[in-house]
């Protein structure tokens, strides 16, 4: 496995008339071949834009980069050209969008749409991308492809419009696939069928995907690596089996203690984070956690923490993070 | 005593055909021959995919729909016919939260206003008492008391939901509908909804209809449990008997469906993934409704035959003519539409 894709500490701003919002404050990740990271977060916490940032897909203005790099086979995606990048989406890298009925055209035929990237990036001609298409259909699970290739979107179901989405990304075989909630808007049977053909495609072209989602649950079923994002910047970073397992930072603890679990015999009382997540635009000092963290002391007020190493891989943006006797549930009485 | 009944309610929409000389082209079936009761204090989880009646259902209890026939009992009396200032004092005792607390609330409204609007349409108190009232019931759902001539736009999501339960309280009321009330919020603040629900069920002894889609979140907040397909339960029981012994194909393949959050067991799990899509409600499937994307469908029968509700342990029901209880953890079937493939074996 090689390196694909590295992040350094991405910075994506938006000036607005309330000030800097700082979306994206200091992500960094790589993501090697045939790999799945996964990136977690509530709302607002810089999943999406992460995502949107390694497309050039941010509206400028008003964002802007402040600071980092991406880099896609060492090549930097920041200072490619408007034409290099559009060679470079949809050809090279990917992306599926959470709600299938807004991304999809609703006046041009499902196939065409699918054909698009094929005629662009593969010179096809109308007639094979047509074909293509078609095949593609079939390909993500379409009973009777070739004629719903000439359906419009109206005429698919959820499950199938997300269905034509992934045939439409993984047309040009791409190296990266970035999935922003590609399952969110769906019902838990057709999500899985969904998430079966990702990993399905996947082992069979070696893609590395980038899952963002808000479930837990997702992330347990079909990552490698997880980052945990609150508020613009990663709190937590490892392999799957870490973060889940052995946590290091108390914003993935409560994260962990507020899911209801099926799968868990007794139901006790659902430990929620308290309070709210911050506004963008005036993040808390220090550690941007520390309003809600129940074990936060002084220096996180006033120092903001860096990624420390914990070993193997596995880092943490938490003063504490792997200090012996900070552990999950320890103390409660911290913050007073 | 069961202070909601429901008894046989089915809910029909018409569905109009032709832009210029519009027909009636068949109808919807939302809601099918669907019976429950709720005991006082208790909650009553109705859980299933998009479109299969659960917030029908819940609308047809609220007299938001009209059913098209069944009934519908409160406190022993019959709610589908009331009217006037009956009709008014059984909607002093129930209550509805929704689910996007963006939508919900007047955004031209005043957090006082919102809360007080139940007080005032009722005549409860003067201005001055009804002022008092919803302090104290912002303070109940935990919010700050002093907000209450903020405007909604000015609370975060989470918070706008707390608005809607204070709402909901407003009248003292005995019977709270909950559809989705947490599924547009993030993990961190469901739970604190969630906790919220729970307390005031115990403090003021409420009882609750909870509509969700989140099968987690419905087993952590109910005391029984309805699975619906369709518009008709395919599985009622106790939320320990239906989570650790679901007896119907779709429950089980539903519940199989979910990924847990740990990832040792959802490597070793093996899922039972439905092929297909639900159904058109207007033409639903002869027999069961599930059997054309059932793994286990047999062939007249499931087509031919629509399956009672078969009591099968002690208050658990399923609507199945094969209900097996299958424990879900040791599922080893990858379902067809409609052929059988081996039998699921247990253990």
């Amino acid at each position: 496995m090689s390196t694909l894709l590295e992040v350094n500490g991405l910075q994506t701003y938006f000036d607005t008339i309330d000030g800097v919002l700082k979306a994206v404050d200091g992500v960094t990740f790589s993501l090697d071949r045939g790999a799945t990271l996964g990136i977690v977060g509530e709302s607002g916490s810089g999943k999406s834009v992460t995502a949107l940032s390694i497309m050039r897909l941010i509206p400028m203005p008003p964002g802007r980069f402040a600071g980092g790099d991406i880099r896609y086979e060492d090549r930097s995606i920041l200072e490619m050209s408007a034409a290099e990048v559009r060679s470079l989406r949809g050809n090279n890298i990917a992306m599926i969008f959470q709600d299938p009925m807004t991304s999809l055209n609703p006046v041009y035929r499902v196939g065409k749409q699918i054909g698009e990237s094929l005629r662009l990036h593969k010179g096809m001609s109308r007639k094979s991308a047509d074909v293509r298409a078609a095949e593609l259909l079939d390909v993500v699970g379409i009973p009777n492809a070739s004629q719903r290739a000439k359906d419009y979107p109206h005429q698919f179901s959820g499950g199938m419009r997300q269905r034509a989405m992934i045939a439409m990304a993984v047309a040009c075989d791409p190296d990266i696939l970035i999935a922003d909630e590609p399952t969110t808007a769906l019902d838990v049977t057709i999500q899985a069928q969904i998430l079966d053909l990702m990993i399905e495609l996947q082992q069979e072209k070696d893609t590395a995907i980038i899952m963002i989602t808000h479930d837990l649950g997702i992330v347990a079923d079909m990552v490698d690596n997880v980052m945990v994002m609150y508020a613009g910047r990663p709190v937590e970073e490892g392999t799957v089996d870490q973060v889940f397992y052995d946590p290091k930072h108390p914003y993935t603890w409560g994260l962990l203690d507020s899911l209801p679990r099926y799968d868990v015999d007794d139901k006790g009382r659902l430990i929620p984070i308290e309070g709210q997540p911050p506004s963008l635009i005036a993040v808390p000092s220090g550690c941007a956690f520390h309003p809600r963290c129940p074990y936060a002391r002084d220096v996180c007020r006033a120092e903001e923490p860096k990624l420390s190493n914990l070993g193997d891989g596995h880092v943490a943006a938490c003063h504490f993070a792997g200090s012996s006797g900070f552990v999950r549930g320890s103390t409660a009485g911290g913050a007073a | 005593m069961a202070l909601l009944e429901v008894n046989k309610l089915t809910k029909h929409f018409p569905v109009q055909q032709g832009i210029l000389l519009s027909r009636l082209g068949g109808h919807v079936s939302a809601v099918d021959d669907v019976s429950f009761s709720v005991e006082k204090g208790t909650t009553m989880g109705l859980v299933g995919e998009s479109g299969c009646g659960k917030s029908t259902t819940g609308r047809c209890i609220l007299r938001l729909y009209r059913a098209t026939s069944g009934e519908i009992r409160y406190d022993g009396r019959d709610v589908l016919a009331l009217r006037g200032a009956d009709l008014k004092w059984y909607r002093r005792n129930v209550q509805v939260i929704f689910q996007d607390p963006y939508a919900s609330l007047n955004p031209r409204m005043t957090i006082r206003e919102i809360v007080a609007e139940p007080l005032v349409i009722h005549g409860i108190g003067t201005r001055e008492e009804q002022k008092k009232k919803v302090q104290e019931l912002l303070e109940v759902v935990g919010l700050n008391p002093e907000h209450i001539s903020r405007y909604p736009h000015e609370f975060s999501g989470g918070q706008r939901q707390r608005i809607g339960v204070a709402r909901a309280l407003a009248l003292n009321p005995k019977l709270i509908i909950c559809d989705e009330p947490v599924s547009a919020l993030d993990v961190s603040i469901q739970a604190q909804v969630v906790n919220l629900l729970e307390e005031l069920q115990k403090e003021f002894g409420l009882t609750y209809v909870f509509i969700a889609h989140d099968l987690s979140v419905v087993r952590h907040i109910s005391d029984r449990v309805a699975v619906m397909y369709l518009g008709k339960i395919v599985e009622i029981g106790d939320w320990r008997g239906l989570y650790d012994r679901p007896h119907h194909p779709y429950t089980q393949s539903l519940l199989s469906a979910v990924p847990v959050p740990d990832p040792v067991k959802q490597r070793e799990r093996q899922r039972i993934i439905l092929e297909g899509d639900v159904p058109s409600p207007i033409d639903p499937p002869t027999g069961c409704r599930f059997h054309t994307r059932c793994p286990i469908a047999q062939f007249p029968i499931c087509a031919e035959e629509v399956p009672e509700l078969k009591e099968i342990a002690p208050g658990h029901s399923a609507a199945c003519h094969f209900a097996e209880p299958q424990p879900i953890k040791t599922q080893h079937v990858h379902g067809g539409s409609g052929e059988v493939i081996g039998a699921p074996a247990e253990g």
